[in-house]
């Protein structure tokens, strides 16, 4: 089949009523075929098989991670509330001054320990 | 290495011992449908190293969503819509990339090597192809190597590419314009 012959049958494989079966094996049949390499399947099994791994490592640090942040928090809250606790205990209030406890002192005697006068 | 025992076995049945780690199985599947996989990702991308890359990704994302393999159409179409749409991807990524980048570059887009061939005719043959192929639209493109290359009716062209009949028909027609004229030209 020369060049001519082969461009028109690739135009009539476009029409709506054209057999393409026939136009794909008579294309095959003139070399025109798409392969890959042989070793195609070792080299997704391959892929597959490492990227199991990597995947598999992945969700295992993902579940620490999650493991570590859950303690990290509860531990931190336990700490807040704890110091809240104490803070009330000492002070006898949850104000803004008991947190940074200046409940008992007077505006001129933290001048004077600002300044030194 | 693909077990021999598995040659015959049916794609149903294939599925089912993938699903249950058979690796075997899966190789099959993949001995089965890459040539299928082939004709539509270089087809599309032109006999390129990368067309390689992207059909083992076909069978990558293929293993990955096993599971939601419903079986209400064939294993060939659902792995030539996985093959479609990553091979759609590759080409808008790539459009992206060369776009930010000289004419000169746009060029090399398509530029495609050609396979070993037996003869000089099946040689010339095979670069009419893919010259034509790489010159269209990929819009038309994927038309044409859906009917051309893989050898689809229209209504199965449609149930791949999830485009109404209509839509196909029109493209059909206006992909043969542009074939005509590229044809021409070469």
């Amino acid at each position: 089949m020369n060049t001519s012959e082969i461009k028109k049958m690739i135009i009539s494989s476009l029409n709506a009523d054209a057999d393409t079966v026939e136009v794909s094996r008579k294309l095959e049949e003139e070399g025109i075929s798409y392969n890959f390499s042989s070793d195609f399947g070792d080299k997704v099994r391959n892929k597959l098989f490492s990227a199991g791994i990597i995947m598999n490592r992945e969700v295992e640090f993902v579940k620490y991670m999650n493991f570590a942040f859950y303690r990290i928090a509860l531990t931190g809250i336990a700490a807040i509330v704890v110091l809240l606790i104490s803070i009330f205990l000492m002070q006898g209030s949850l104000s803004f001054n008991s947190f940074l406890g200046l409940s008992d002192s007077y505006d001129e005697s933290i001048v004077c320990l600002l300044t030194g006068n | 290495m693909i077990n021999e025992s598995y040659n015959l076995t049916e794609d149903d049945e294939l599925l089912k011992a993938s699903l249950n780690g058979d690796k075997n199985a899966f190789g099959e599947i993949v001995n089965r449908y890459q040539k299928m996989v082939a004709r539509t990702v270089k087809g599309m991308l032109g006999d390129s190293v990368f067309a390689e890359d992207i059909g083992q990704e076909v069978f990558i994302n293929l293993y990955y969503s096993l599971s939601e393999f419903r079986r209400e159409a064939k294993l060939s179409t659902y792995i030539q819509k996985i093959a479609v749409n990553l091979t759609l991807n590759e080409i808008k990524r790539r459009k992206r990339f060369f776009s930010m980048f000289s004419q000169k570059a746009n060029n090399e887009m398509h530029e495609f090597e050609i396979a070993d061939h037996n003869t000089e005719e099946s040689r010339e043959a095979s670069e009419i192809v893919n010259k034509a192929l790489l010159a269209m639209d990929p819009r038309f493109r994927i038309i044409v190597t859906m009917r051309m290359l893989q050898g689809y009716s229209t209504k199965e062209t449609a149930e791949i590419l999830d485009l109404p009949i209509g839509t196909v028909l029109s493209r059909l027609s206006r992909a043969q314009e542009q074939l005509r004229n590229i044809l021409i030209k070469l």
